[in-house]
């Protein structure tokens, strides 16, 4: 009586979905169940993957596995730690076969975390050059990253240009652009330094940089560059691929910023340029070893090593796979010689540097 | 005889709706209580250096946030309601509704929308310097830092005092208003000296909720580079890897924010107002000329920036990007997204209203029970979703026996790995938009009309469908709303709660939006805000007819 014509419907509803949820939750259950029956009947059929790379490419290459094996690619994507965290707490009943992640830092906590397992496989040997994997086989590289030098090329010369430890030089003073210390890219550029020069060094170079700041850290990688075609700054610390996503950006005037800039491989006669890699492990309780290998394998084979760099601007690690002309157009590079476990060792103290310094 | 089963039956009703809200905040109460309990675990070295070195840094910058967020949302909401509800200027009737706009885009996105707009390459200064050849100091159109959070956490959350103030106003407060009319004041003493005090239980519900989502937001202050305690949490977590510490810092944050409320109630016991039930709506007083006008501007200035401004730059970048981005899978990005924010929104409203009913009375323990059912707002959602992950991977193991013996296959993670986990997730982060909505109806009714109804003889529940329901319907459809929009919109709980191969709108912009592709992420993030604003076109409909 009391209830006007709107409300009935409204509430109707409201229990129904209530309904459906509970129906909804059922059915999706036994959808899962249908699956772990199917996978205890026939086990080749999926492969389970925790990713924390967020990328288009990356899927295209799931289907393309898909297609010419018949073994289906599910997904779940979230951040790196939040991976780590949920296979932890899953242990034995995880359902996940591998991890994938960007940083060899967060690679080695997987490791120590005791969430992944030693892969071996020919294949995978002879895609991937050794100083591209674990020492132990616990994870296998996918794709490497250069932190590069970009520089105006309009106010500045290459030949300016040579050494990280240069840009704490007074000729940079007010000309130096950095992204915000919370970056994970920039911990672990600081952490190869820890390991390569020692903490002290480490150290005075970001008080170096900090000193020559051409402004406090604003933005994403992408702003520096921007900084730079806007004057702000004349030199910026900044990751190859974005360089690649600005030049390929359908926006006229982000393709703009990217021709004004040159890119620039530091410590070329020192220790090398710092590189960064992206990576994929087997989790320690994977159902599904054999898909699993199969997939690290395809992933590191040449046709799909050439797809992610030719879409994602990243490094293949396979020697034999092509890069695409942008990447060819910056030249051969050394990159640095370090165990990429170090840069999970060194973080923490990499952070309290940057925290001392007041690299913000 | 009759008079005993009389007895026993309200006895037995009580206990029903007493049972089920204590069920349901059990549910809602475990996974915080997890996190809550790491208060009490030996801290290790990471928590003494946090302490030590960065805890009194992050705690000014976020108290700052707070502060000027809340006194900012609170000024343009209690205004821009004020405004709307007794006055009368050129398009009012459609600001009264438009003003909630703003709260369609996600501070996430509307933050990455400005900031790229106002940066080198974007059409601000691309287009001084291309068409007048005017170059500008990109510093002084720097947006980021504190200065840009607030603005963005003003502009894109005041709508939710603005909400419940004009509702407040435009039903409660006429006798009031209209009585200090008369007797001659000036309508900035009655804004003050009336509208203000009596306003004050809504205006703290809606800076309430505008607060929690400041504390909880990871998006905004991590993009714009702001250390708060909530970007500490995050710093600790991914960056010294070390899980518990970062709860910790959580659970610090909840418990403070559970104090200051409750501190609040006390202070507010003494200075109820019981307003009368029966005033009439305020008839607004029609403004003209250069007032009008200026009324007209205000509005229209906040709208343009809370709504059309960047709505519009996102439709020019979805231009750009549509070719390379669009495909047909983002109608089943669309379905996904609505259909459980739907389902979880229901449950949430539901749930609220079982236990807002049981906790009316003036006791201390349903109040804080209150308080503490939804303090999931002001956790960052990757920190629930630990909570919640830890409660239900324990929950499967124990129940694997169970799962194997009723034929479900021996994968013990069943539930852990359906959408069951994030639906409840989303129930527990939630639960305070839905739950302040539903409070504030039955505050608004006050206890006479149930205490008529029972001592008429009918039953808790029959009192709540046949005399309260009707009453607080418009409350519980505002919950509806806000929630329904929220969880559209969320992202930290989704990404790390989902099952294989699910998406939702948000996690397609977050894909694009975390590599700094902002062209790209338009799409999806337009995607967002239609629904949202749908769901803001509907709210006013049905607003409408019920005013009918």
């Amino acid at each position: 009586m009391y209830i006007t014509k709107w409300f009935k419907p409204v509430m109707a509803s409201a229990i129904l979905a209530v309904g459906l949820a509970g129906c909804g939750s059922n059915q999706n259950s036994s959808d899962s169940d249908k699956e772990t029956t199917k996978k205890t009947t026939t086990k080749n059929e999926v492969v389970n993957v925790y990713t924390a790379r967020h990328y288009e490419a990356d899927d295209e290459v799931y289907k393309m596995f898909t297609e010419e094996t018949g073994i289906k690619v599910n997904v779940v994507k979230a951040e790196a730690e939040e991976l780590i965290e949920r296979l932890k707490r899953e242990g034995e009943s995880t359902q996940a076969d591998l991890f994938l992640t960007v940083d060899g830092g967060v690679l080695a906590n997987a490791k120590k975390n005791d969430i992944l397992q030693p892969v071996t496989s020919e294949v995978i040997d002879k895609n991937v050059p050794e100083n591209l994997r674990d020492k132990e086989d616990f994870w296998v590289g996918m794709a490497t990253r250069a932190r590069v030098i970009v520089y105006a090329k309009d106010r500045v010369k290459p030949e300016e240009l040579s050494t990280y430890e240069n840009l704490t030089d007074d000729q940079w003073k007010g000309k130096v652009l950095a992204r915000s210390s919370t970056s994970l890219y920039n911990q672990s550029l600081l952490a190869s330094f820890i390991e390569l020069n020692g903490e002290e060094k480490a150290e005075q170079w970001a008080e170096g940089i900090v000193k020559n700041f051409a402004r406090q850290p604003d933005g994403g990688d992408r702003d520096q560059a921007k900084a730079i075609a806007a004057g702000t700054g004349d030199v910026a610390i900044m990751n190859t691929y974005y360089v690649g996503l600005l030049a390929n950006s359908e926006d006229p005037e982000e393709v703009k910023v990217a021709e004004s800039i040159g890119v620039f491989y530091p410590n070329q006669e020192t220790n090398g340029t710092h590189v960064n890699i992206s990576g994929i492990g087997l989790t320690k309780h994977s159902k599904n070893k054999e898909n699993a290998v199969k997939l690290i394998e395809y992933m590191t084979d040449v046709e799909a090593q050439e797809y992610l760099s030719a879409n994602n601007y990243e490094f293949p690690v396979n020697p034999k796979a092509k890069q695409p002309e942008l990447l060819q157009s910056w030249g051969e590079f050394k990159m640095q010689e370090l165990n990429f476990e170090t840069l999970g060792e060194h973080n923490a103290k990499a952070i309290e540097i940057f925290n001392k310094t007041g690299w913000k | 005889m009759k008079l005993e089963s009389v007895k026993r039956y309200a006895k037995k009703e009580l206990n029903g709706w007493w049972i089920i809200s204590l069920i349901g905040a059990a549910v809602i109460l475990l996974p915080i209580l997890y996190v809550f309990l790491e208060i009490f675990q030996e801290p290790n070295e990471n928590w003494y250096q946090i302490r030590e070195y960065l805890l009194g840094n992050y705690v000014i910058n976020t108290i700052i946030l707070v502060f000027f967020t809340g006194i900012l949302t609170i000024f343009l909401g209690v205004t821009l309601a004020w405004l709307t509800s007794a006055y009368d200027f050129p398009f009012r009737k459609f600001f009264r509704w438009g003003l909630i706009l703003p709260l369609a885009i996600p501070p996430y996105i509307a933050a990455y929308t400005y900031r790229t707009m106002l940066s080198y390459t974007g059409i601000v200064q691309s287009t001084l310097r291309n068409q007048w050849d005017v170059q500008i100091n990109p510093e002084l159109l720097s947006f980021s830092s504190l200065r840009g959070a607030i603005f963005v956490f003003t502009i894109f959350l005041f709508p939710y005092v603005y909400i419940i103030a004009r509702a407040f106003l435009e039903s409660q407060s006429s006798s009031y208003i209209e009585n200090a009319r008369l007797l001659g004041r000036k309508p900035t003493a009655v804004f003050f000296k009336i509208v203000l005090p009596l306003a004050r239980p809504a205006i703290i519900g809606g800076a309430g909720l505008v607060i929690f989502e400041v504390l909880s937001d990871y998006g905004v202050t991590s993009y714009f580079g702001i250390h708060t305690i909530t970007t500490a949490i995050f710093q600790t977590w991914f960056g010294m890897y070390d899980v518990d510490t970062a709860m910790r810092l959580a659970a610090w944050l909840m418990f403070i924010i559970i104090g200051v409320f409750i501190l609040e109630r006390l202070l507010r016991q003494r200075k109820r107002y019981h307003l009368s039930n029966k005033s009439k709506p305020l008839v607004p007083i029609k403004l003209k000329g250069v007032p009008a006008a200026a009324a007209f501007m205000f509005c229209t200035i906040v709208l343009s920036l809370g709504f059309i401004i960047p709505l519009f730059q996102l439709i020019a970048w979805a231009g750009l990007t549509f070719d390379k981005v669009w495909d047909i899978s983002f109608f089943t990005l669309l379905t996904q997204t609505v259909s459980i924010a739907a389902i979880s929104t229901a449950i949430i409203i539901i749930v609220a209203t079982i236990i807002a009913n049981v906790c009316r009375s003036k006791w201390a323990f349903p109040y804080i029970l209150s308080k503490v059912i939804t303090s999931g707002y002001s956790i960052p959602g990757a920190i629930i979703a630990i909570g919640v992950l830890a409660v239900f991977i324990q929950l499967d193991e124990t129940l694997a026996p169970l799962y194997s013996y009723m034929g479900l296959g021996d994968a013990p993670l069943l539930l852990s790995m359906s959408i069951v986990m994030l639906i409840v997730g989303y129930v527990i982060r939630f639960m305070a938009t839905g739950y302040n909505a539903v409070e504030v109806g039955f505050e608004k009714i006050g206890t006479k009309y149930t205490e008529a109804s029972r001592l008429l003889g009918h039953g808790i529940t029959k009192t709540f469908f046949r005399v309260e329901l009707p009453l607080i319907k418009g409350a519980l459809f505002s919950g509806f709303i806000l929630t329904f929009v929220e969880i559209c919109k969320e992202l930290p709980l989704v990404l790390l709660l989902r099952p294989f191969n699910f998406e939702t709108l948000a996690t397609k912009t977050f894909q694009y939006a975390k590599d700094e592709m902002i062209h790209e992420a338009a799409i999806p993030s337009l995607m967002i805000i239609a629904i949202s604003t749908m769901s803001v076109v509907v709210f006013h409909l049905i607003d409408k007819r019920v005013k009918k």
